[in-house]
């Protein structure tokens, strides 16, 4: 076999099973959701082609609108929350800063393990009008109808939600961080300060250069991740009380298995796609911006 | 390091122990009502949801071990688990291997393919889904529920793979190239045992995900012999009925094998971690 | 090229083994009627499950010579199944069924047998709304296993006596008893809101008779010279409304997981509690013997400007099994055995000995609990109007359950709130086409 063959059959040994796997279960699926869209079909008969007639119901639908704004919070919080607060913990963990970290690595990532069903019915316990926080409050403030009435709040119900979003995935940025400042070779950063490099500057002139690709990563997790969420908050609240904490997974969960709209269901995920898609490039262009001043 | 560093950095320190303590508080305090609630039996928790048990009710566990026959439940969870997580953590190696350094230019289009993955909501495959296996006769079949397992796992561990196979130098398999060494020699001798923490990483979580995972099994099987035990914990939570005693020893049973498994995996894959950066 | 054969080879193995698991052919055996079932259980409770069993083992022993293989689901997943079976042409050939909106998808779409042929003679033999029509054309695609009232009132009459109250005649009274108990800390009305079906089962059903009788809601319902926009929808809307804003409900009532308004009435909590009479079967294992004597069973009193008849509660025909339209001959009548078997004498006695209401009339035995004893009363006496969610669309539930909600939290009037369930029942709602 020659050289360019050889590598030819090796990259097929090596990608083509996965592409085979994939393929086959998705493709279908994806075909059959994607033209479904642009349909009204209840599951039974033929699908009737109305055009864009979904997409334009769903972006005229306020429902959907406040469920917009509530994922791009939760978004927000991925981004600006979970992947700063995750590096700055495997930082300090990395760098053995703090004694026990190997401890605390395990208690941050341990939310992660827990299914997210329940967490929410822990979580429940505890802020739910029948929960443990609200019993103490009732006790310290005296007032047996006190509730946290932030939840009934149009504005601020998401926000214990993202509370919650903020504690349960921070250690999963945290580990995949770890996983790569191990890569960073250990001599590097003795150099830098046997040179009389300060801890900010190993930071700021090794470590976050390296780092650049993975958080980027991360940020494509982060986006998908949240634009998809749906167990947690369904499990908690079921984005209620009257559509508060809708996010658009519930909203196309709801109208595809509850009121059986396959078109309206299958144009809800496309528009995920969408805004996933939109919102990746936008950050694409920040990091090519990051990587530059970096490779300046 | 010098002590002079450390000194230097008691501040950061302190702000360190303080997010530490409170995410360590937020973590274990829940578990350890749900973990004595869970030996409460369900007319003393309606009764006083907090306090503590006041005899070990080990009823709850029998019960709801015989009720929804979790013993089944669990053997499936660990099968689709180790079979779906090996699967997809060898092919996504292979792929971000060739993906990250063989210069293809049709590598992007499949990069890119799996990518897309990562956007798809579960809910909106599953109908086609299940139309496609039935018609394929592989629904209520354990392939039916494990290839699914493995091609939504795919993308987020090619991700992983990928880039992190690319930040391995060129020079290195470069060298064993020019040594004669074959593409698949050189995945199993050199990228493998580069990519020790990131294969932690992607095990971890495929594993995760698997054993978390409840819509599809459900959907795609029937049999109780197929199903694995997220379906157990749905048996006891909600509907007009309720036991919370029971729902909260089902809690336990499914949470916990999860926990032990991360903590022991864990200081397992750390020497791997270590071995991994020796290496380099 | 070794390690390749080597890697092709694991995963055939691996695929292999997988396949193996999986598919086992029951082997035929001759003269047997074998069947499907999709089965609406809870098995995970204990009370459910011994029952089901004795049920499914007294069938199998009277009828060997059929044999059901049996899936079984619950609550919201069961929904998924039977709709990802539905959309891919895979119903089975025995499945559980609600007589109204909640699987009429399902009921409506031909897959489903009439089962009036089979039931002639024995109509009489059932409470009058269990065999009452379920299709447009007066067919009955499941035989109930019983009939449900939807809205009671549990009043703790221990709590009642200790406050010097009793129990009130109209809205208005039981308004004027709030402030004493909440005085005492206690809770008036403990009630969930949360998911969205109690609200409008187990109150707004009710109310919904009471302002408007049967006349208008029959009439509301088609759309024939009523709408949920007149005064008699809003006047029941305006009740839930004034329970809101005077401090009636549990506290934070939207945010309240179902069962959770239940722990504080049995906690003596709460002085009355508004739920389903399903709720009996909770009561018989959670009330203590003393308890059982002081609860009773209530309807809500008068409301203003009442038109509807004074007590009433809502009720719906139950839920039960049928059969796929594709079944013919020895299989038809196999299905029907079982349909049968489960609501007919046989298992209603059964599903009677652990609290169950059937809808199969017969004699009360003495030893039940005197909480199902009650309830049997209850139902036997009280005259019952139609349950909203079963006789509108759910997505039309979609619209409504958060305007409540809105206008609980003060946000909307239940003007605004009739206006808009209006607006979209006129435009959508499968009874008005």
């Amino acid at each position: 076999m020659t050289e360019k063959s050889l590598k030819r059959v090796s990259y097929t040994v090596l990608t083509g099973p996965a592409i085979l796997i994939y393929a086959f279960i998705i493709i279908f699926p994806i075909v059959f959701s994607l033209s479904l869209s642009f349909t009204e079909w209840s599951g039974l008969d033929t699908p009737k082609l109305v055009g864009l007639e979904q997409y334009v119901r769903i972006l005229t639908d306020p429902v959907f609108l406040h469920g917009l704004r509530n994922i791009l919070l939760v978004v927000a919080v991925s981004i600006f929350g979970q992947i700063p607060l995750g590096f700055v913990l495997a930082y300090i963990i990395y760098r053995r800063l703090i004694v026990g970290g190997r401890f605390f690595e395990t208690m941050i990532f341990l939310p992660i393990t827990i299914s997210a069903v329940v967490v929410a019915i822990l979580w429940n316990q505890i802020f739910s009008p029948a929960g443990i926080y609200t019993a103490l409050m009732r006790m310290i403030r005296d007032d047996p109808r006190y509730v946290l009435g932030i939840f009934e709040s149009k504005t601020f119900a998401m926000v214990p939600i993202l509370f919650i979003i903020l504690w349960m995935y921070t250690g999963m940025y945290m580990v995949i961080y770890i996983a790569n400042l191990q890569r960073i070779s250990p001599s590097v950063i003795e150099a830098a300060i046997i040179d009389g490099a300060t801890e900010g500057q190993i930071l700021g002139r090794v470590i976050l250069p390296s780092m650049v690709n993975i958080i980027f990563t991360t940020a494509v997790f982060a986006i998908s991740g949240s634009l998809k969420s749906f167990d947690l908050i369904y499990a908690m609240t079921g984005g209620g009380p009257a559509h508060y904490t809708e996010v658009i997974a519930i909203y196309m969960y709801v109208n595809t298995f509850k009121y059986y709209n396959y078109g309206f269901g299958s144009a809800v995920s496309v528009v995920i796609v969408i805004l996933s898609l939109g919102l990746i490039g936008l950050i694409q262009i920040i990091f090519r911006r990051f990587e530059r001043m970096y490779e300046a | 390091m010098s002590s002079e560093i450390r000194q230097k950095n008691v501040g950061w320190n302190l702000a360190a122990y303080i997010i530490m303590i409170i995410f360590t508080v937020l973590t274990v305090g829940p578990l350890v009502w749900l973990l004595y609630s869970s030996v409460k039996p369900h007319f003393d928790i309606i009764r006083n949801v907090f306090g503590l048990p006041k005899t070990f009710y080990v009823q709850n566990y029998v019960q709801a071990w015989n009720l929804a026959h979790l013993g089944i439940l669990m053997l499936n969870s660990i099968f689709y688990s180790t079979v779906a997580t090996a699967i997809t953590t060898l092919l996504a190696l292979a792929a971000g291997y060739g993906f990250a350094k063989f210069k293809y230019k049709i590598s992007g289009f499949f990069y890119f393919f799996f990518i897309m993955g990562l956007l798809i909501t579960v809910h909106s495959v599953l109908v086609p889904l299940f139309v496609m296996e039935t018609r394929l006769r592989i629904d209520d079949t354990r392939l039916g529920v494990i290839l699914p397992y493995v091609a939504f796992g795919l993308p987020f561990s090619i991700y992983l793979a990928t880039s992190y196979i690319r930040g391995i130098p060129d020079s290195l398999e470069a060298a064993a190239v020019i040594d004669g060494a074959s593409y698949l020699r050189i995945f199993k001798d050199i990228i493998i045992p580069i990519c020790t923490p990131v294969v932690a990483t992607m095990l971890i979580f495929s594993f995760l995900a698997n054993w978390n995972e409840l819509i599809f099994v459900l959907t795609l099987t029937s049999k109780a012999t197929l199903r694995s035990l997220p379906v157990g914990v749905l048996a006891f939570a909600g509907g007009k009925t309720r036991n919370y005693g029971l729902q909260f020893a089902v809690l336990v049973i499914a949470t916990l094998p999860m926990i032990m498994f991360y903590v022991f995996s864990h200081n397992q894959l750390a020497r791997g971690f270590a071995a991994g950066a020796l290496k380099e | 090229m070794k390690k390749a054969i080597a890697l092709v080879a694991v995963l055939l193995l691996s695929a292999a083994f997988v396949f193996a698991g999986g598919q086992e052919e029951a082997v035929e055996e001759v003269g047997k009627v074998k069947l499907t079932m999709l089965a609406y259980k809870d098995l995970a409770d204990p009370v459910e499950a011994a029952n089901w069993q004795i049920v499914v083992d007294t069938f199998f022993a009277t009828h060997p010579n059929i044999e059901i293989d049996i899936e079984y689901g619950f609550d919201e997943p069961f929904h998924n199944k039977l709709q990802a079976m539905f959309v891919a042409d895979q119903l089975p050939d025995i499945m559980f069924l609600w007589p109204g909106k909640r699987t009429g998808q399902v009921t409506g779409s031909g897959k489903i047998k009439d089962l009036r042929p089979w039931l002639k003679g024995h109509e009489d033999e059932f409470a009058a709304i269990a065999v009452a029509a379920q299709g447009r054309g007066g067919e009955i695609y499941e035989l109930p296993e019983q009939v449900t009232d939807c809205h009671v009132m549990y009043t703790n009459e221990k709590l009642m006596k200790e406050l010097g109250l009793t129990f009130p005649k109209t809205h208005a009274d039981l308004l004027a008893q709030g402030a004493k108990i909440r005085a005492q800390n206690l809770i008036p009305v403990a009630m969930t809101n949360k998911t969205q079906w109690q609200m409008q089962s187990c109150l707004l059903s009710a109310l919904t008779e009471r302002a408007g009788g049967m006349d208008w809601y029959d009439r509301v319902i088609v759309g024939d010279n009523a709408s949920f926009a007149d005064p008699e929808f809003v006047n029941a809307l305006s009740v839930i409304d004034e329970l809101a804003k005077e401090e009636m409900f549990s506290p934070g009532i939207n945010q309240l997981d179902y069962g959770q308004a239940l722990t504080s009435f049995v906690t003596e909590e709460a002085v009355y509690y508004i739920d389903g009479g399903w709720r009996a079967n909770n009561m018989v294992g959670e009330l203590t013997d003393e308890q059982k004597e002081y609860v009773e069973y209530k309807t809500y009193p008068d409301i203003p400007n009442q038109k509807g008849t004074s007590g009433s509660t809502a009720s719906v025909a139950g839920t039960g099994y049928g059969m796929h339209s594709r079944l013919e001959g020895a299989e038809a009548d196999a299905a029907w055995e079982w349909i049968w078997f489960y609501s007919g004498p046989v298992g209603s006695a059964i599903r009677q000995g652990f609290g169950a209401n059937p809808a199969y009339k017969m004699p009360t035995p003495g030893k039940l609990d005197i909480m199902v004893k009650k309830l049997i009363k209850f139902v036997a006496e009280t005259p019952a109007g139609y349950v909203i969610d079963a006789v509108m669309d759910a997505e039309g539930m979609g619209v409504l359950h958060p305007a409540i909600q809105e206008m609980m939290m003060g946000k909307k009037t239940p003007q605004q709130v009739a206006e808009e369930y209006e607006a979209w029942v006129a435009a959508n709602d499968t009874s008005r086409k």
